[in-house]
């Protein structure tokens, strides 16, 4: 192997276990992976192969039970709770299949919500950001009405005008057509593309064949295991 | 119906912790709200138990009254009647049906040679026809019984004495009791529900008022016009106002004034003579009878309803909080049953059943903690204003209770209910379509009721406040006496039958017999009791003073024994203390207080002078001492001018309070005291035996009363704010764990979330504390009147009561914002 940059995101041997009363779910299984910046993966496989639990330890919402997890060159475990929020408010833009949008704010308000966390950004930067990223969404026009007063598809496009508004590192998107219709999903698969050729990297999870093939390079989960990454690369090449 | 309730108990039976936290708050509520209106039912609202109360007026006399003025529980000063005059007015009647007199006595009893004390009433002829009572056994007086003066050897029993003495035999007809040492021949029993027409009073025996010579030897003021003591009511004919029984009145009263009774008046100036001239008769409605408690009562009782009012106020904004919260969890099956065609009236009428059902068992349970508060605040009052009020659960009450629970139950249930069946149902069918949204309304009518209850318990806990310290200087007045160890009680020999003369030598006796028990240090005596609410007064000449009409020249006086001030542990500034060598027949002394001294241009030098005996202008008594000014008969009022005269160089006096100072424990001093006057001679009673801590604490009773009921009102109005704040916080925060979760994944650390949450109860704590510091300085100034030593807006009191709050919401807040804290973000990915 060529020696490259260090890639943004690794991991090495990651497991992960839920014990609940009486059983123990081994949701992932010794998964290595990586993602070089300006990637566009998808995470493929059928429901419960552990999709959403690797992207929640891929986004730092949740630990791993072992294995190892470089962050852009930073050992993830070593993080302080504080460290880890942080983290997740600069380096990571999230994109959820329920678009998690908070109905008593504005779009504009929701855009905004993560930039009210960093102290590095004047109010006048915040706008100016809210108002660029729901410009790359196609959003500006609906800057202040509520998320109920959106369609589905809107919604989510304000969703990831929210998730890229603090420039991250990485944007991870959780089945983000799922709560869509296929002309909307593809509007937002459209969007992702944009953004990735723009050059945002993305690691996106969907049970969806269809939309799997919009990214550079898809994995495959099957029972908590990598089934054939290379396999898929191949084929696509 | 039938099916909304058994609904509504499953409902109810399926979350029994919040249940329990429900109907406690309700019972505790309801319960406070129960206690205070029994009381202020007794106090101001029952009638008199007697056929057509409302036709009963009371009479009262304002004006000038020179002369003597004898007043009691039956009312103030302005209203007593002199004898003759209330017989003028009786004589002829055009509008009233019938005129009764009145008025209380202290009597001792002895039934077949045991001597008991009771209350009892004098009371005219007419009293009992005008009452329109039937006897219980026997019968009542009549106006034949009345007259002549002194002549009718006849008594009434209370109904209760008879009851509980008599097992309510009938054969006590005809018995003969004796009445101050007289022997008087029972007639007849009172009725069962009657116990006397002062609030205040039991009588266990009526007598004719024209026996009062012979209850009372000495009394001489049947013919006197310018001695007031007669309390006087009526009864209006059906069809006769108000306003014409006042006329008619006035038509009878002005000419005996103006013909009769002016020229009787004499060294008054022309303006008192002018007001005496004016004077008229007042006719106010009588249904409730005639006393001054509920003028007393008033404004604590209203204090305490408006106290308990609130109270309740908080545990419906709990309820109706409660009801919410579970209402947001089942829109769902609201929407649901909507769906399936029922109407929004059926499902309005299924939730209220069930929070009147709740409300319902709340109510059940707070007739238990009236009960019980009844019972406590029972213990707070002094025993002879306990013998007043019934601390029991009666009729009212519990349909007062009723009548809450049910208002309470459709007030809190209202509006959950409405909210929550709101839900239309594209909504239902929308719902998890992505938003983090929970019913913008319910949130702020949460927050808002939230807000509410922090500004009511902030007025409550800072009046409170108010009152406690006022309590605090209360019992911090420096009385000028040190009486710690001090045993006090009264006899009464001349009222069981012993003459004067023979009195003052057993009152001589007493004090030797009480001087040799053990561990007794000290003995004195006086015959105003000290700090016991009574008071004695006279206008004096004093040496060097001139009098003269409309000169103010009253003091008050005591009669003590000798040492008394050595004995009180107060120093003379000058002069000596009355002596044993003060006796009857010796030179004539008396000591003077400070105030005395400056009143009557004394100054320091009162010592040497003379003063009159009364009112009387001959100058025999001589001041042999000047003393601190010291607390006579109230701790909170300002000492007025006080003499003292030697007890034993009157003759005449028939009962004295005595003192004891021992070092033994109060309880075993009270057990020799009764023991020792028993032997000396069984036929007196022991009254009123106490420790003068006690008889001090009983003097303020009501400071203590008020302040422990209401601190304890606002401890509970702030659990119950507590409770509700920590409700309404962790149902938002469980409402909210999406949204958390999703404000996490955006990269909020654990210190924000909890800020946020923190946030939210610094808020409502500002605006409900700041609109509760504004109500609490309404409520300062309303209560002004109560307390003592401070104004209505004490600085200290305000910031403690803050602080209290603050902290009680920041710990309320605490738990609700740890768990909001430990969310896991994982949650904002869950999309079932
Ligand atoms: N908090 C949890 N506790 C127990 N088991 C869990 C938990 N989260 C996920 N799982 C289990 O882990 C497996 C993987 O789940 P998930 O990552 O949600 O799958 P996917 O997103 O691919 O549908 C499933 O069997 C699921 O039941
Ligand atoms: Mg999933």
């Amino acid at each position: 192997m060529v020696a490259t940059a260090t890639p943004l995101i690794h991991m090495q041997g990651i497991t992960k276990v839920f014990t609940t009363d009486e059983m123990e779910t081994h949701a992932l299984q010794a998964i290595d992976f990586d993602i070089a910046a300006g990637e566009y993966v998808a995470i493929a496989g059928p429901s419960g192969c552990g999709k959403t639990t690797l992207l929640s330890i891929l986004g730092l919402l949740d630990a791993p039970s072992g294995g190892q997890y470089t962050l852009a060159g930073q050992p993830v475990a070593a993080l302080s709770a504080v460290e880890r929020a942080r983290v997740r408010n600069r380096q990571i833009g999230f994109i959820f299949q329920a678009f998690n949008l908070i109905g008593d704010l504005t779009v504009a308000e929701n855009v905004e919500l993560p930039l009210t966390y960093r102290s590095d950004l004047t109010p006048a930067d915040r706008k100016d950001r809210v108002a660029r990223a729901l410009g790359r969404v196609g959003m500006s026009h609906r800057a202040r009405h509520y998320p109920p007063q959106l369609s589905g598809g809107q919604q989510q496009r304000v969703a990831v005008a929210r998730a890229v508004a603090g420039d991250p590192a990485i944007l991870l998107a959780d089945e983000p057509t799922g709560n869509l219709d296929s002309k909307n999903g593809e509007a937002v698969m459209e969007l992702l593309q944009e953004l990735n050729a723009g050059g945002a990297t993305i690691c996106m999870v969907t049970h969806d064949e269809r939309y799997a093939r919009h990214a550079g390079r898809q994995v495959h989960l099957f029972d908590g295991r990598v089934a054939d990454a290379a396999a898929s690369v191949t084929a696509m090449a | 119906m039938l099916r909304n309730l058994r609904l509504a108990a499953r409902m109810l039976s399926k979350t029994p912790f919040v249940t329990c936290i429900a109907v406690l708050s309700l019972a505790l509520g309801i319960g406070a709200n129960s206690a205070i209106f029994s009381l202020f039912d007794q106090m101001l609202l029952q009638p008199l138990p007697v056929p057509s109360p409302e036709e009963l007026v009371n009479l009262g006399a304002p004006g000038p009254k020179m002369g003597s003025t004898q007043c009691s529980q039956a009312g103030s000063c302005e209203v007593v009647f002199s004898y003759p005059m209330y017989r003028d007015l009786e004589r002829t009647q055009t509008v009233l049906t019938g005129l009764a007199a009145h008025r209380a006595f202290q009597p001792s009893l002895a039934i077949d040679g045991e001597p008991l004390t009771g209350q009892g009433v004098m009371v005219s002829g007419s009293y009992f026809p005008t009452l329109q009572l039937q006897s219980a056994a026997g019968r009542l007086f009549t106006v034949a019984d009345d007259a002549p003066v002194g002549a009718n050897f006849v008594a009434v029993l209370g109904y209760d004495f008879w009851r509980d003495r008599f097992g309510s035999s009938p054969s006590v007809i005809g018995k003969t009791i004796r009445i101050n040492g007289k022997a008087f021949s029972v007639i007849g029993v009172a009725p069962k529900e009657f116990s006397g027409t002062t609030l205040g009073v039991r009588p266990t025996v009526y007598v004719p008022i024209s026996m009062r010579a012979v209850i009372e030897p000495g009394f001489t003021n049947f013919e006197n016009r310018r001695a007031y003591w007669v309390y006087v009511f009526g009864r209006r004919k059906p069809d006769v106002s108000l306003a014409q029984a006042t006329a008619a009145l006035n038509a009878l009263y002005r000419p005996i004034i103006n013909d009769v009774e002016v020229p009787l008046q004499s060294g008054i100036s022309n303006q008192t003579l002018a007001r005496f001239k004016a004077r008229l008769v007042t006719v106010n409605d009588g249904r409730q009878g005639q006393s001054s408690t509920p003028e007393n009562a008033k404004t604590p009782l209203l204090l305490l309803m408006g106290v308990t009012g609130v109270v309740l106020l908080i545990a419906c904004a709990n309820i109706a909080n409660l009801l919410l919260a579970r209402g947001a969890g089942r829109a769902a099956e609201m929407g649901v049953r909507l769906a399936l065609g029922a109407t929004r009236g059926q499902l309005l009428a299924l939730l209220l059943t069930e929070s009147v059902l709740l409300a319902l068992i709340g109510g059940v349970a707070s007739l238990g903690v009236a009960h019980l508060t009844l019972k406590f605040i029972g213990t707070l009052m002094p025993s002879n204003e306990v013998g007043a009020l019934v601390f029991e659960l009666q009729g009212s009450v519990v349909l007062f209770t009723a009548a809450l629970a049910v208002v309470t139950g459709l007030v809190f249930g209202l509006f959950p209910a409405l909210h929550s069946t709101r839900s239309d149902l594209i909504s239902v069918i929308r719902a998890g379509a992505g938003q983090l949204t929970g019913g913008k309304a319910a949130t702020r009518f949460r927050a808002t009721l939230v807000t509410v209850q922090i500004a009511l318990s902030m007025a409550l806990l800072v009046s409170a406040g108010l009152f406690l310290k006022s309590l605090m200087n209360v019992s911090r007045v420096d009385l000028g006496l040190r009486v710690d160890d001090v045993v006090t009680f009264g006899l009464s020999p001349v009222r069981a039958g012993m003459d004067s003369t023979r009195a003052a030598v057993y009152f001589t006796r007493v004090q030797e017999v009480l001087a040799a028990m053990p561990g007794v240090t000290g003995v004195t005596s006086s015959r105003v009791p000290l700090l016991a609410g009574q008071s004695w007064g006279t206008a004096v000449h004093v040496q060097g003073f001139t009098s003269g009409p409309d000169i103010d020249a009253d003091s008050r006086l005591n009669q003590v024994g000798p040492g008394y001030f050595q004995m009180m542990g107060v120093p003379l500034i000058a002069g000596r203390d009355i002596a044993e060598s003060d006796l009857h027949g010796g030179a004539r002394v008396a000591v003077v207080n400070e105030t005395f001294a400056r009143k009557f241009g004394l100054g320091r030098d009162a010592v040497g002078k003379f003063m009159s005996d009364g009112e009387n202008d001959s100058l025999t008594v001589q001041i042999v001492g000047l003393t601190p000014d010291v607390k006579y008969n109230s701790v909170k009022d300002t000492i007025p001018p006080v003499f003292y005269f030697a007890a034993r160089q009157d003759w005449s006096i028939g009962e004295l309070n005595f003192y004891v100072r021992s070092s033994l424990p109060v309880a075993q001093v009270m057990a020799s005291v009764r023991g020792a006057m028993k032997a000396l001679d069984p036929t007196i009673p022991v009254e009123d035996l106490k420790s003068m801590p006690q008889q001090i604490r009983e003097n303020v009773f009501l400071d203590h009363m008020i302040s422990i009921l209401s601190a304890a009102f606002a401890v509970l109005a702030t659990v119950l704010a507590a409770i509700g704040l920590y409700g309404m916080l962790a149902f938002s925060v469980t409402q909210r764990t999406r949204e958390i979760g999703v404000r996490m994944a955006l990269g909020a650390d654990a210190a924000r979330v909890r800020a946020m949450v923190m946030k939210q109860v610094g808020l409502m704590t500002l605006v409900g504390g700041v609109i509760g510091v504004a109500g609490a300085f309404g409520i300062g100034q309303a209560a002004r009147a109560l307390l003592f030593g401070l104004e209505g807006h004490d600085a200290l009191v305000f910031s403690a009561s803050v602080l209290l709050l603050s902290a009680v919401a920041l710990a309320a807040g605490f738990l609700p914002a740890r768990r909001a804290a430990l969310i896991n973000p994982m949650q904002a990915l869950r999309h079932d």
